[in-house]
């Protein structure tokens, strides 16, 4: 398969430099553009927590971007009840053949960490993100206590 | 995606329970424990060999010297929720200390998402030690199956949802076989049903007809969908009597037997690969990851003679290959409520209607072979037969496959194409030149020179009458002045000559119905021989006998023509999801196992509307007619059927790729009906890196290949059928849009609406361009109007609704005018965008100029 290789490397790589807020990557033997993994986040509020994902490469990858999908039901401006997420670097205008997985997570880790109010994907979140930062803050924590994953031992 | 939320609102537990014995996680209610239910203090004589059992023991005789309760909170976990399959999720509530009636009042929502199994949920009482830390006990545990439940309890009133609305539960909980107490939960979810007909047809069409296939599985994996057995449920034989709906106590959901899915349609069988997977197979050879639907009311399937599984509609009596489903046919129904729009559509199209006419009947008058002649070209009448001199033939290259040259006793020549049956005056290697005027005849001199005569006037001239006057500018390659040939009519008019000059005498009779007009249309083209669809058509729907002046045929060719290329037969498909207008050939058109005849009638009835000059309902892409037209397929191409593909491309021919770690090779992949098809470049092209140095190679094959892909046999199949009726090389005066034009016709374009739905990007509405833009649109007719928006949007045709429907691919796209570039640059366009790349011109001619040259040059244009 022609897109097997260049996902194998990319398996490899990251599974050798190891991310730090991603975790727990496990690919099917038999279907490598099927990824799952624990986005793990560092700053509040969703650092009490851990976050599933899934990514799903094309087989036309990489002239066709990824998707990724939330597993894991998250309180956050720019990823909706579905568990999707809008994230420009793997959109049909920016995507590059060239684009690793591992960029693609440290940009939806950043994101995570980091909500953009300004394109949101839940407008209500975003609302409140920006002019209640303090019950955000508190529905966010709530709702990761509840509904996240266990964080990975260190 | 559907949700399930369950409330844990409280339990009770009975007083020894506290003391129970239990284990500690992660050893999770393992044998231990069965062991000594029965007594809560002889604990102590079990052998405590591993220190989990002994660190529990203590932490239970602590308690109980301390005679406290227990802090208790609830687990619950689910397997089946979330993402995999396999994938259990856990969730807890907040210890209550302390007490014997804890009251959580907490709740916990799970997606029961479209794919997954119906959950399970498991709650597990844990008792939670304040004395060693981490140590926590289970003091009992139950279950429920969400399958179970909404089969029971679920309201199921509303067609599209089974309900749960606050309903209560009451879950024994138990440790080994002992009850310690209830679990009092509040549930609460809307789980969508697989469709109304799904459920409705269920007992009419598979359980009646069919006994149902086995289903191995419906233990652990029950079906993708929530939805329910149809309603009144039969009580499940053998299972307990449970049925009242009052919050009864319910004992684990595990020991019931599991409700029975809905049966799967006949000739379905599930199936699980080797990953434990579950798919479907069709025994008809196909398989598919979504578990197929029973048929709609009112279908049925039968089998042909060859054995190939048929779908019969007894509403509307009509057949299939493609398995219906509620999706299908409202789309199908959509699809032909369009009908009368179609047809109010194709009154506004036009083409020269009055040039036309006048220059056919011009033709007719010069050609010998047209009405009186047999197709055996035997008695050509001879006043004016046109003669090729020796000399110029020895130039020409021989003669296509299947014709022949033949001369007549009275020396006059024609030529007889074998595969037509047909025979013509025309060399067919010069054929299409520029007709001589009405009663001018061509001949040749005994030192073999040409020479004309005019009948009009009784005169004869050395000099071609065809033959421009030396003003008009440079000859192009048919001979004609440049300026001339360039131009729409003019290639109308050689087209339009050739098909006079090869029409057939009488009539054929083509009789339809309007209800099966796909398939009666089918049996009556394919069974003539080609070269008959020449003749003058005479088409009659089947109760309406009238006579077809041609309003019949051409309401005959919109209607096809739209009913053929409905995406949902499969046969075409939208050249992107949003971008509905051009359709292409679909790569998976194989699932109609007599998709090649399907694509050689199309060919013939495509090439039959151009013959007779009518027009279709909506067209191909761009890259089709270039296929057509044999012409090379370039990646810029790409771009109007597969943007994202295309930009990765030009991506890799922009960058240098070598320290990049694309990780390419001459090889590549695409996925049909969910099946990955590998394709190797080139020979071994598996074991070949894509570099700096070979990647022009690699864009080359890859164009070629995505534009190809899949599609091959059938489009030589549809081009087949075309040269049948009409010969390719007929073709070769147009570019792929103006057969575009010639297929579908030119609309009115209303510039006031194109104008009121047309956005800017670097300009605004008022800035000089923009002004000068619209005054050249004004200025032009509505053929360059068409190209121009050609040009831009991929397509002549305006949406029914006019300019605000514009659609791009990705959805409503308007419009737009972009300044990019220097005044020197030519205007470049972004088809899937419908973006017009305008460079800010200095002046009002040079925008003229410019623009122009965009409308009428389309090879090497535009393609960066």
């Amino acid at each position: 398969m022609a897109a097997t290789r260049r996902l194998q490397k990319e398996l490899q790589d990251l599974r050798t430099n190891g991310v730090r807020a991603f975790r727990d990557i496990s690919v099917d033997e038999s279907n490598i553009l099927y990824w799952q993994g624990l986005i793990v986040p560092e700053n509040a509020p969703y650092n009490k927590g851990a976050f599933k994902i899934e990514i799903n490469f094309p087989a036309e990858y990489p002239f066709k971007p990824p998707k990724i999908n939330f597993k894991t039901k998250i309180y956050h401006p720019n990823i909706d009840e579905k568990g999707q997420v809008c994230l420009p670097i793997i959109s049909a205008e920016n995507w590059k053949p060239a684009t690793k997985t591992d960029q693609v997570i440290q940009a939806l880790v950043a994101l995570v960490n980091d909500p953009e109010p300004e394109h949101p994907l839940r407008a209500d979140l975003a609302e409140e993100y920006v002019k209640d930062r303090r019950k955000f803050f508190k529905n966010a924590e709530e709702f990761t206590r509840k509904h996240s994953e266990k964080r990975p031992a260190d | 995606m559907d949700c399930l939320t369950i409330k844990v609102c409280k339990a009770f537990i009975s007083k020894q329970s506290s003391s129970q014995n239990g284990t500690v996680e992660p050893s999770g209610g393992a044998q231990p424990s069965s062991s000594s239910t029965t007594s809560s203090t002889t604990t102590s004589n079990t052998t405590t060999n591993s220190s989990i059992v002994s660190s529990t023991f203590l932490h239970q005789k602590i308690q109980q010297t301390l005679n406290t309760k227990p802090n208790a909170f609830v687990e619950l976990i689910c397997s089946g929720c979330g993402g995999s399959s396999t994938g259990s999720s856990s969730r807890r509530t907040d210890i209550k200390r302390n007490t014997l009636n804890p009251e959580w009042n907490e709740c916990f929502t799970f997606p029961v998402e479209t794919g997954q199994a119906y959950p399970e949920f498991t709650f597990r009482l844990h008792d939670y030690s304040v004395v060693f830390r981490k140590s926590v006990s289970i003091l009992g545990e139950g279950k429920i199956s969400l399958k179970e439940i909404i089969r029971k309890y679920a309201d199921e009133s509303v067609p599209e949802f089974s309900n749960l609305n606050e309903h209560e539960l009451h879950v024994e909980l138990v440790q080994g076989s002992k009850k310690i107490g209830n679990l009092v939960l509040v549930l609460t979810g809307k789980f969508s049903k697989c469709t109304t007909v799904a459920t409705s047809s269920n007992s009419s069409s598979s359980s009646s007809s069919n006994p149902p296939v086995v289903n191995g599985n419906a233990n652990n994996k029950p079906e993708r969908r929530p939805a329910p057995p149809p309603r009144p449920p039969a009580p499940t034989p053998g299972g307990p009597g449970s049925s009242s709906s009052s919050g009864g106590e319910r004992g684990s959901g595990s020991q019931r037997p599991p409700a029975p899915e809905p049966p799967l349609p006949p000739g379905w069988e599930v199936r699980f690969d080797q990953y434990g997977r579950r798919y479907y197979v069709d025994h008809t050879k196909s398989t598919t990851w979504e578990r197929p639907e029973p048929l709609p009311p009112g279908w049925e399937m039968r089998r042909d003679p060859r054995g190939r599984i048929y779908f019969v509609d007894h509403t509307t009596r009509t057949t299939t290959w493609q398995r219906p489903s509620t999706e299908r046919l409202a789309h199908f129904q959509n699809w032909q409520g369009m009908r009368s729009q179609i047809l109010q559509q194709g009154k506004t199209r036009f083409l020269y209607n009055n040039a036309e006419n006048s220059n056919s009947e011009a033709a007719s008058q010069v050609n010998p072979a047209d009405d009186n002649q047999s197709t055996q070209g035997a008695g050509a009448s001879s006043s004016s037969s046109t003669t090729v001199s020796t000399n110029t033939e020895e130039q020409l290259p021989p003669l296509p496959d299947g014709w022949e040259k033949r001369i007549r006793p009275d020396g006059a020549i024609y030529w007889v194409n074998h595969l037509n049956k047909t025979t013509q005056w025309e060399d067919p290697r010069t054929q299409g030149q520029l007709p001589l005027p009405p009663h001018w005849e061509m001949r040749v001199t005994d030192e073999g020179v040409n020479y004309f005569v005019d009948h009009n006037t009784k005169t004869t001239t050395f000099e071609d009458p065809r033959m421009p006057d030396t003003k008009l500018g440079p000859s192009g390659i048919y001979g004609v002045p440049m300026s001339y040939e360039r131009s729409f009519r003019w290639k109308i008019c050689q087209f339009r000559y050739l098909c006079q000059s090869n029409a057939l005498p009488s009539h054929i009779k083509l009789t339809v119905s309007r209800s099966t007009l796909f398939e009666d249309s089918y049996h009556q083209i394919m069974r003539h021989p080609a070269y008959e669809l020449r003749r003058r058509l005479y088409i009659i729907f089947r109760g309406e006998e009238g006579l077809d002046y041609g309003g019949v045929a051409r309401e005959w060719f919109l209607l096809l023509s739209h009913e053929v290329l409905n995406p949902m037969y499969c046969l075409f498909e939208y050249a992107s999801l949003q971008h509905n207008y051009s359709l292409q050939i679909n790569p998976a058109s194989y699932v109609n196992p007599d998709h090649l005849h399907y694509f050689r009638f199309i060919g013939r009835f495509i090439a039959m509307a151009l013959y007779h000059g009518r027009f279709i309902y909506s067209a191909f892409t761009m890259p089709f007619f270039k296929r057509m037209l044999n012409k090379k397929l370039v990646l810029k191409d790409i771009e109007s059927i597969d943007p994202e593909f295309y930009n990765s491309l030009v991506w890799i021919r922009e960058n240098d790729i070598d320290e990049c770690g694309l990780e390419l090779f001459f090889s590549v992949d695409f996925e049909c009906l969910g099946q990955v098809i590998h394709h190797e470049l080139k020979e071994n092209g598996d074991a070949v890196r894509v570099t700096q140095q070979n990647k022009e190679e690699y864009i080359k094959l890859m164009t070629q290949w995505r534009m190809t892909r899949g599609t091959e046999e059938q489009t030589r199949a549809f081009l087949d059928g075309f040269n049948e009726v009409v010969p390719l090389e007929w073709l070769k005066y147009f570019d792929e849009r103006e057969l575009e034009l010639l297929l579908c016709g030119m609309q009115e374009i209303d510039v006031d609406d194109w104008m009121k739905n047309t956005i800017y990007r670097h300009y605004t509405r008022s800035s000089k361009q923009i002004q000068w833009f619209w005054q050249f649109i004004r200025s032009i007719d509505n053929e360059k109007r068409a190209r121009l928006l050609q040009f831009v949007c991929g397509t002549c045709r305006v949406p029914v609704g006019g300019f605000a429907e514009l659609m791009g691919s990705n959805g409503p796209q308007r419009f737009c005018i972009e300044k990019v570039g220097k005044d020197t640059w030519l205007p470049k366009s972004h088809t899937c965008f419908n973006r017009l790349d305008l460079p800010p011109y200095k002046s009002y001619e040079q925008l003229v100029e410019k623009l122009t040259f965009a409308i009428e040059e389309t090879e090497g244009f535009g393609q960066e």
